[in-house]
């Protein structure tokens, strides 16, 4: 509609809480993050400017350059294992075979359980002594593989990533309903030329579900930057900072009162975010935000 | 020949099929329902065998989970605080949404982008920011701090859905009621607002789950038990219950139940408004 005059008083008072609140809590912040990185700051004295030095001292910490590793790998897998994943289970369910849409509500059940309670409920899973996992393969007559998963060096990162891979449901879903939107008639035309599901799948649905599928990447890989709970809950970045990401690495050290390095490390995680997103438009194409 | 071949090769894809579907069904509810079926073990038996069923159905680990847990005053919070901030939330996102829908005005396509943005801003960074702004307002350590957190965090994404629904409102219908007579802000009450309640619900729906999950700025920005929300609470059951998991797996399972529970009410809502938040666009 164009805007008449008496509307105008209505626009803007119905945009003034929304702005004030979008810039409080996501332009203001993010300001005051990159001017904090430049000072060494404890929370409670004076700042002092120190220019990049707060950059220079994360960059040096091998815990900080472990947790962008971490983060890195843990986005790539969600992006491209964990997705692809929901797009095949989407695939499957699109031609609704018996009980599709019980499938569908039980996948997306985890997306509902909050984070800390998963973790708690996946350390119970992982526990050295009476966990789940040690006593499945004792059962299946694997007890020579039993380990403490979450705190030995070599299983803690696998384990804290990999449980989480599997919880499909959430981009299961989006990309389904996209495959289910798409005219049935390309398909009908698809079978009279003789090509099969896999061919049909390849050829119709992926290409048209694209929007959604690069929608579902971005958020997932978003998601795998921006990790924390998890991680807090199972191992606390343990054992030896191995399964330390950004999130806690910048948590930690705010808690040390050490505030510029902390939103050093803030920024730097926005900034890969922001180069992830455009590495994403300007390769995969656009998602739909 | 080439027939049988291929109805060998279906066969094998549809037990691949149906074996991935199925692994995925059982890896989604397995662990909750052994969590559920050891929350009413011994902690003995748990030990003995993590597989086996209770001999005898230990309901006083629940007993136990509520008195040493605190968890009903914790869920109480919860409720009081996923509200509020569900109800501000929806509210100021459904004003946004009429204003950015609706109307052509310069500026309004920079909004649209700019509030859609916020949706992809990784929001565990700026604990810093909002510590610093929560405190500044003298809000540490209340649940109104954290109600404004949860509202405004949540803007983006509401917005999105909302503005969705609201745009699909034949433009004929408002202009009628212009005719009408009818105000802006009455057009917005009795036309507009009920005509995108299904968006309104989705969003809310959505909201509320994120604000009843929420870890990161509920540890931060609360110290004290008065104020401290249910995913708080979960944090503190390994010290509170030492080595008696059962009673600790009894109290998670407490803690899970209201998220289910709404689940299974609103399912319908949620499915629709993954599908018509992300899809549409």
């Amino acid at each position: 509609m164009d805007v008449k005059r008496e509307d105008r008083v209505g626009i803007a008072v119905f945009l003034t809480p929304v702005l004030v609140l979008f810039t409080l809590f996501f332009i203001f912040p993010i300001i005051y993050l990159v001017v904090v990185s430049f000072v060494e700051w404890s929370g409670l004295d004076t700042p002092v400017f120190v220019g990049f030095q707060n950059y220079l001292r994360i960059f040096d910490d091998k815990v900080f350059i472990r947790s962008i590793t971490n983060n890195l790998i843990w986005a790539l897998c969600a992006g491209f294992v964990q997705v692809p994943l929901a797009v095949l289970a989407a695939l499957m369910l699109s031609y609704k075979p018996r009980g599709w849409k019980i499938f569908r509500t039980v996948y997306f059940f985890p997306k509902v359980i909050s984070a800390i309670a998963l973790a708690t409920l996946w350390s119970a899973v992982y526990n050295a002594q009476y966990g789940l996992l040690n006593g499945l393969l004792r059962v299946v007559g694997l007890g020579h593989l039993q380990t403490n998963w979450l705190g030995t060096l070599k299983t803690a990162f696998p384990s804290v990533l990999i449980y989480w891979l599997f919880y499909i449901g959430y981009y299961m879903i989006i990309v389904l309903a996209d495959i289910q939107g798409i005219p049935q008639d390309y398909y009908e035309a698809a079978e009279i030329d003789g090509a099969g599901r896999i061919r049909q799948s390849l050829n119709i649905t992926l290409p048209l579900a694209r929007t959604s599928i690069v929608t579902c990447i971005l958020l997932a890989m978003i998601d795998g930057l921006r990790q924390f709970a998890e991680v807090y809950i199972l191992t606390n970045g343990g054992p030896a900072n191995r399964t330390s990401v950004m999130v806690l690495y910048l948590y930690k050290e705010m808690q040390n009162y050490s505030y510029g390095t902390s939103s050093a490390a803030a920024v730097v995680l926005i900034a890969i975010g922001t180069a992830v997103i455009l590495t994403i438009r300007n390769t995969l194409g656009r998602e739909t935000f | 020949m080439k027939g049988r071949r291929r109805s060998a090769g279906s066969l094998l894809f549809g037990l691949l099929k149906w074996a991935f579907l199925i692994f995925l069904f059982v890896y989604a509810v397995f662990p909750v329902i052994w969590l559920a079926v050891a929350s009413l073990k011994t902690n003995g038996e748990l030990m003995a065998n993590p597989f086996s069923l209770p001999a005898v159905w230990q309901f006083q680990n629940y007993k136990k989970a509520l008195a040493v847990s605190g968890i009903a005053r914790l869920m109480l919070n919860s409720v009081i605080i996923s509200t509020a901030a569900t109800f501000l939330n929806v509210l100021i996102a459904s004003m946004g949404a009429y204003a950015l829908s609706r109307f052509r005005f310069r500026g309004n396509q920079f909004l649209k982008v700019m509030f859609s943005s916020g949706i992809l801003i990784p929001l565990n960074a700026l604990m810093i920011p909002y510590f610093v702004l929560v405190n500044s307002l003298g809000l540490y350590n209340t649940m109104g701090g954290l109600t404004l957190v949860y509202t405004a965090i949540g803007i983006p994404i509401s917005t999105f859905i909302i503005m969705g629904f609201m745009a699909s409102v034949p433009e004929e219908l408002e202009e009628a009621a212009v005719i009408d007579g009818a105000c802006f802000y009455k057009r917005f009450f009795t036309l507009i607002f009920p005509l995108s309640r299904a968006g309104v619900v989705t969003a809310g729906t959505f909201q509320f789950l994120t604000c009843w999950n929420e870890f990161v700025y509920a540890n931060l920005l609360t110290s004290s038990q008065a104020v401290r929300t249910v995913q708080l609470g979960i944090r503190y059951f390994t010290n509170q219950f030492a080595t008696d998991y059962v009673s600790m797996y009894a109290a998670i399972i407490i803690s899970i139940l209201p998220s289910i529970t709404a689940y299974v009410l609103f399912q319908n809502q949620i499915i629709a408004g993954l599908t018509s938040g992300a899809v549409k666009g």
